[in-house]
């Protein structure tokens, strides 16, 4: 499984991808939507997005839109990972085609957690 | 965000203490109970770091979190699960302080009805400069002895 | 001081015999995270002095406050998912099919904080029973259940296993917290309630869910236990249990039965002599 880490933070990218690997994820980055793109347009498989969304250039729910427009990456799981925790923005990312939310600050548990629900990440009887 | 944070109606805790919590808790410092309130006055800040995010929209404002050089050090190895002795490259340290701006900003705008949006992070020694601000809220921390401020003020 | 190798096995051993789960190397840091508070309170400055401590002389109540420390901040909604599936696809669609009349009551017998509930009436919210819906949940430890009452969670809280859309459905901002929306407590009622007493009024029960607390029983009380609950449940009604455990070998009057991809237990249907 790979999954495509988006964010302008690098520290955030490398808390993140820590995790991923540790579920056993392959990763790659990118600093702002519009890299994202290019990593999905230079046709490599990605199964995961992690998406802040305030980064320049073009932010996360830019992003999600332009992916969710192009049939190819359709099977491409979005998940938001960011600060912006009102009502109405985690509105505003489901409408645009996010599958899931994580509020940041977050835990590793939470993010596996997010994942099991996804179907990315087997359930298990472990603490 | 003058108009701000009706802390009367959370009775008697503090969110931002709230966020200030989940944050250390999450992704600083696992330890549990090592983030408390810290009593007296605020120490003088020798080798100061400033680090700030800016909230847009009608009451625009400003989260701004500042401390001690040695432990915004601290927190950066503990964002970016560094050892006591391993060395911390100045990007890593910017970074690492403006991501907790970042989040400490994101959460308090949401306190607050029809936020803007957030502006980019800013990390600095020196404080930030600009017009004549008023301080809405201002929560003093004490993480593991060393004093942490969080301030929130409204811009013109 | 760090954990002591020894005294690492001794917790994981305690903790599989207990609950089935299984701590694997590499958790000391958990160990050590989640047991300092149980330490300190009991005067020790670390982990490791702890164990030791209790390795020596320890009573069952101290021995499960170990386990829960370790297997406890399950607190997670949902959790594991698969039986409020199959509560969803396949225990509510036979007993109350869409059109049916008649009330669904649900039994959340250790709800702690309130996840279990709210989670059985977020799953069923969009079903046509949901109008008809009666949860108890109950809990032996008042502090939990006023905060089950309460139905305010912190944003860590809800981020543990919340899928996005039922939180922007089902939950307000409150502060830095975020709280249960009315519509969704309406079908609910709390209630303080010991597992060894006799059932709590409200019953008979189309579905109880027992999930993760006959673990703490040794096996005399686990059939204590299971024969109060069996009292309380309708015939062809539901007992769903946490993923590691069983009645098989505690309690023959419960049959498994497979629901979808999940199961649960049933009152063993009885053969004419």
């Amino acid at each position: 499984m790979r999954a495509l880490v988006i964010d302008d933070s690098r520290t955030m990218r490398r808390i993140i991808v820590g995790v991923l690997r540790s579920l056993g994820f392959d990763t790659l980055e990118a600093a702002d939507g519009r890299e994202a793109l290019d990593v999905l347009e230079s046709g490599v498989q990605v199964d995961l997005a992690c998406i802040d969304w305030n980064m320049p250039v073009m932010n996360g729910l830019e992003f999600v839109l332009a992916a969710r427009a192009n049939r190819e990456w359709r099977d491409v799981t979005l998940m938001m990972v960011t600060t912006e925790s009102e009502h109405g923005q985690i509105v505003r990312a489901l409408a645009a085609g996010a599958h899931e939310y994580l509020i940041k600050p977050f835990t590793a548990d939470a993010i596996r957690e997010k994942l099991q629900l996804l179907g990315l990440v087997e359930w298990e009887v472990s603490a | 965000m003058s108009a701000a944070i009706d802390l009367a109606s959370y009775a008697g805790s503090d969110p931002i203490f709230t966020i200030a919590e989940e944050v250390f808790g999450a992704m600083i410092d696992t330890e549990p109970e090592t983030l408390r309130e810290w009593f007296g006055p605020a120490p003088g800040f020798g080798d100061p770091t400033y680090a700030w995010v800016d909230v847009g929209g009608e009451s625009p404002g400003r989260v701004l979190l500042t401390t001690e050089r040695s432990t915004a050090t601290r927190v950066t190895r503990g964002l970016l699960g560094l050892g006591p002795d391993e060395a911390v490259e100045d990007a890593d340290f910017v970074d690492a302080l403006g991501e907790v701006a970042n989040v400490l900003g994101g959460n308090v705008k949401a306190l607050v009805p029809d936020p803007g949006a957030l502006s980019l992070p800013r990390v600095s020694h020196a404080a930030p400069d600009g017009p004549v601000r008023d301080l809405v809220h201002e929560l003093l921390l004490d993480w593991r002895g060393a004093c942490l401020v969080i301030s929130v003020w409204s811009l013109p | 001081m760090t954990l002591a190798p020894d005294n690492f096995r001794w917790v994981v051993d305690l903790v599989r015999r207990r609950s089935a789960i299984q701590l694997e190397a590499g958790k000391e840091y958990l160990v050590e995270s989640r047991l300092l508070p149980l330490a300190r309170t009991a005067g020790l400055g670390d982990v490791d002095s702890y164990v030791r401590s209790i390795r020596v002389t320890a009573g069952l109540a101290v021995l499960e406050a170990v386990v829960e420390a370790l297997t406890t901040n399950e607190t997670s909604w949902f959790r594991d998912a698969q039986p409020f599936m199959s509560l969803a696809d396949h225990i509510v669609p036979e007993l109350r099919p869409a059109g049916g009349a008649g009330q669904l009551r649900i039994w959340s017998a250790a709800c702690s904080s309130g996840q279990e509930p709210y989670s059985i009436a977020m799953v069923l919210s969009d079903l046509a029973v949901a109008g008809r819906l009666r949860i108890l949940a109950t809990d032996l430890n008042q502090q939990v259940l006023a905060r089950a009452r309460n139905g305010r969670y912190s944003q860590l809280e809800v981020n543990r296993g919340l899928p996005a859309p039922m939180l922007v459905k089902h939950f307000t901002r409150a502060g830095a917290d975020w709280e249960v929306a009315p519509a969704l407590r309406s079908s609910i009622s709390f209630a303080q309630h010991n597992l060894l007493d006799a059932p709590p009024a409200g019953g008979p029960f189309d579905v109880v869910f027992l999930r993760n607390v006959l673990i703490y029983f040794d096996l005399a009380t686990k059939r204590d236990v299971l024969r109060r609950v069996r009292q309380a449940i309708r015939p062809g009604g539901y007992l769903l249990l946490g993923a590691a455990e069983t009645t098989i070998g505690i309690d023959d009057d419960f049959e498994r039965v497979s629901l979808g991809r999940g199961s649960g237990y049933r009152l063993a249907t009885r053969r004419a002599a």
